[in-house]
């Protein structure tokens, strides 16, 4: 094998790592907290996933390239500076660029720093590999998460309030009984149990027909 | 190097100020744009209830208000120029975040022209529908009543007199401290309008 097939071969298990065999989210269940708070419009989602993911992939890149010259008892520390780095400047954009999103927000974005997925990447894989495929690694567990996270959302706006993205849906937004309880926190916590039951069940099924 | 105890304190002081000295250079970058955008926000919400944002650029938008409308000091007021109808600032508490907005009112002080918003942080979906149209749309055209409870908002579906609105179901909690921050607003303003009254001889 050639160096360069092996690489994508790195490449390829990254992408499907993060996105399904290793999500995040029903995986690892890391970063379940903002599912909670902000999955009741698919809008407000949309863009913390865009947040998350850029924050999560520019982490790891500048954890990954400073790595060699970390040492290790101050390594965490240096992952949270680095990580407070990218959301304030994610939050500062959004409040100079597009108010009305900073707004629907609110205090969650500040708030991407404590996302555990960002930190467990940075440390589980950014600290020990190159910087390109801690890019790719950081990339892909953000787009798992937020592929997960729409999930959550679509169902929660539907059943919820009757709409998608604000429009409103044929049935639902007319002679659906909406779910308050969809759009208030514990909708997030049914929503979230059934989604990973399901991939995870479904996970399963596949891996014994293998 | 790395190998010496002083390694590691160095190195997260050069790391600390190279990102800081980022984040402070950004920040100052974006600054007055942030800002701008907060002084926007108000003077939307004060044309908004005379009905003179819509359709208006943000440039459109600081040049009507800067031309428009006066600030009266001693009652706490935004009068509009011509006509004597003025916006009546409210603050107050809200279910999560402070809800700050304006109360518009026509000369005679017990019609009210609308409502609008330019702080809150309700639930979205709930609590947050206080800024749609369909929920402000229903004070314009209501009158205060002269009781302590100028305005009331109501149960979803109930009957509503003049000085009534309807409450968003599933928002409950909102919608009472919206209607304690409205009457506060007004009550504050009665309290100044009657001092004044006092003041002036006869």
């Amino acid at each position: 094998m050639s160096p360069n097939s092996n690489q994508t071969t790195l490449n390829r298990e990254i992408v499907v790592d993060g996105l399904w065999r290793n999500n995040p989210v029903f995986r690892q269940v890391l970063g379940i907290c903002s599912t909670l708070a902000v999955t009741n419009l698919v809008l407000n989602t949309l863009v913390m996933c865009i947040c998350l993911t850029l924050v999560t992939a520019l982490s790891c890149l500048t954890v990954s390239l400073l790595r060699k010259w970390t040492p290790r008892n101050i390594r965490m520390m240096v992952q949270t500076l680095i990580i407070a780095f990218y959301v304030i400047i994610v939050d500062l954009i959004l409040k100079a660029y597009w108010p009305g999103m900073s707004r629907n927000l609110g205090p969650y974005v500040g708030l991407i720093i404590t996302n555990c997925i960002i930190m467990g990447r940075c440390e589980a894989f950014a600290g020990s590999h190159e910087p390109l495929p801690s890019l790719m690694d950081g990339l892909f567990n953000g787009l798992g998460y937020s592929f997960l996270l729409l999930t959550i959302s679509v169902f929660r706006e539907l059943f919820g309030m009757g709409t998608i993205l604000g429009w409103g849906v044929p049935y639902f937004s007319t002679y659906w009984d909406k779910w308050i309880i969809m759009v208030m926190p514990p909708g997030a916590f049914f929503t979230l149990a059934c989604v990973i039951w399901f991939c995870r069940g479904y996970r399963q099924k596949s891996e014994g027909a293998a | 190097m790395k190998d010496r105890p002083w390694f590691p304190v160095l190195y997260m002081f050069l790391v600390t100020a190279f990102f800081s000295s980022i984040v402070i250079g950004f920040a100052t970058f974006t600054r007055d744009r942030i800002e701008a955008n907060r002084q926007l926000d108000f003077e939307k919400s004060v044309l908004d209830v005379f009905g003179l944002a819509e359709g208006k650029s943000n440039a459109g938008i600081h040049e009507a208000f800067v031309g428009q409308i006066e600030r009266d000091d001693r009652l706490g007021v935004y009068v509009l120029k011509d006509g004597g109808r003025f916006a009546l600032p409210l603050e107050g508490k809200g279910f999560w975040a402070p809800i700050k907005g304006m109360l518009g009112v026509s000369a005679d002080g017990v019609t009210l022209l609308g409502i609008s918003f330019f702080e809150q942080n309700e639930t979205p979906g709930l609590g947050g529908l206080i800024v749609t149209d369909k929920f402000r749309g229903q004070f314009a055209g209501k009158k205060l009543s002269t009781l302590e409870r100028a305005i009331g908002i109501e149960p979803f579906g109930s009957e509503i007199g003049e000085n009534q609105v309807h409450a968003i179901s599933g928002a409950t909690q909102t919608c009472v401290r919206l209607e304690k921050i409205i009457n506060d607003g007004v009550g504050a303003w009665r309290k100044k309008v009657s001092g004044r009254k006092a003041d002036e001889p006869e």
